[in-house]
């Protein structure tokens, strides 16, 4: 399956999810995304920034000290969510996801986790 | 070919992925045959925000370097293989009466349909003292495109549209203090502390453990307070970052400001859902 048609799946089984992307963190580029959310390049740009920028330090040191390397970010902000996935075998690949707040979070999280290691693994 | 884009090119043929890069960092915005390739000339300068130097350059050979900001053209740049560009590129800022001269440009440049790329670079001069230059939504009107992406790459049209500005103004949050958000997590969150602004410092749980995130923060609040601000839609808006290994199990690092205040915490086992039940209860 393209990458494009795993990331539109997701959205499509979840319909808070307004914008689901694949990115490559060392890049700094977004590969491709799906969702309902308008957005222009500088958006993803951003988006993944705020990626690279969640798994740093201070906290990333903090998290890495106190339970191992963190693969998972939830940033909460007054709109919306984001969730940064990390692929635990290939780290630069990364799902960068922006969310209502109403979403199953949990069952979002395995979804995401599934589908980013498929296209890690070759789509 | 920059050598650093190879693996990304080819990542994005393995992926299958509809993007289109070439050397010198180009991106294809238009095919050749494409109808409209004005259409997207304008649209990829719709998506700047932030000023920059767009060079849009024809597979025929032509060429057009454009300095744009906000969604606005200040100033023709560079023109190479295309007629009449005088008047524009002997404008320090592009006005109203450059608007028919630039749309020839354009539609020149455009007139064969050949494939078109961008190129993006900085700014040649600063743009911050100019306020003004040519809207490009006035560019469309006139040429009756329609800035939103049209055709099989445009979302859904059956989804809904939705505006991809991060926190829009119309959020508001309760008032509630970042107290009442760390008692509303409940029992995920195992051991926390809340410091800064004029509020009594306060910490629950392990004393181990608490001592270890007050000795964080003591060396390390204000990196933690730019981490958030970098995150956020703005310096100093409410936020919140939670940190683990897959979110769901295991621990996370909570870390949260409202204010000036900021709590940072250990959430336990599947607490993630906890957290963002208790972030929606700060909610207007």
């Amino acid at each position: 399956m393209a990458v494009a048609d795993s990331l539109a799946a997701v959205v499509k089984a979840f319909p808070q999810a307004r914008l689901v992307a694949f990115a490559d963190l060392s890049a700094r580029m977004i590969l491709s995304s799906a969702g309902p959310m308008v957005t222009t390049q500088e958006h993803l740009d951003r988006l993944c920034d705020q990626a690279r920028t969640s798994f740093d330090d201070p906290m990333f040191s903090l998290s890495v000290q106190a339970f191992g390397e963190p693969h998972a970010a939830l940033l909460l902000g007054p709109a919306n969510l984001r969730l940064f996935l990390r692929s635990e075998e290939e780290p630069a690949d990364a799902m960068c996801c922006i969310c209502d707040h109403a979403i199953d979070l949990a069952a979002f999280v395995t979804k995401i986790r599934e589908t980013l290691e498929s296209i890690t693994h070759g789509g | 070919m920059n050598k650093g884009a190879v693996p990304i090119l080819a990542r994005l043929h393995s992926l299958q992925a509809p993007v289109r890069i070439l050397s010198g960092g180009a991106r294809v915005i238009a095919e050749a045959g494409s109808p409209n390739p004005v259409a997207q000339i304008l649209r990829a300068v719709n998506e700047t925000m932030l000023a920059r130097s767009l060079e849009f350059r024809s597979s025929a050979g032509s060429s057009l370097t454009l300095d744009v900001d906000g969604r606005r053209v200040l100033r023709l740049t560079a023109s190479h293989g295309l007629p009449g560009a005088e008047a524009c590129l002997g404008a320090e800022v592009l006005e109203d009466e450059h608007k028919d001269d630039l749309i020839k440009l354009m539609q020149a440049l455009a007139g064969p349909r050949p494939e078109i790329r961008v190129v993006t670079g900085p700014v040649s001069r600063d743009g911050a003292e100019v306020s003004v230059g040519l809207p490009v939504a006035l560019l469309a009107d006139l040429l009756l495109i329609d800035l939103n992406p049209v055709g099989p790459d445009a979302p859904d049209a059956e989804a809904e549209a939705v505006p991809a500005s991060e926190d829009p103004p119309t959020v508001r949050l309760s008032g509630a203090s970042i107290e009442v958000f760390a008692q509303a997590i409940g029992p995920s969150l195992i051991a926390w502390l809340i410091r800064g602004g004029a509020g009594d410092a306060a910490r629950a749980g392990p004393e181990d453990m608490v001592s270890h995130l007050q000795g964080f923060l003591d060396e390390e609040a204000d990196a933690v307070i730019r981490q958030l601000d970098l995150v956020s839609a703005a310096p100093g808006d409410p936020a919140c970052l939670l940190l683990g290994v897959t979110l769901i199990e295991g621990h996370s690092i909570l870390c949260a400001r409202l204010e000036d205040r900021l709590l940072l915490g250990v959430i336990e086992g599947d607490g993630a859902q906890a957290v963002l039940t208790a972030w929606r209860g700060l909610l207007a």
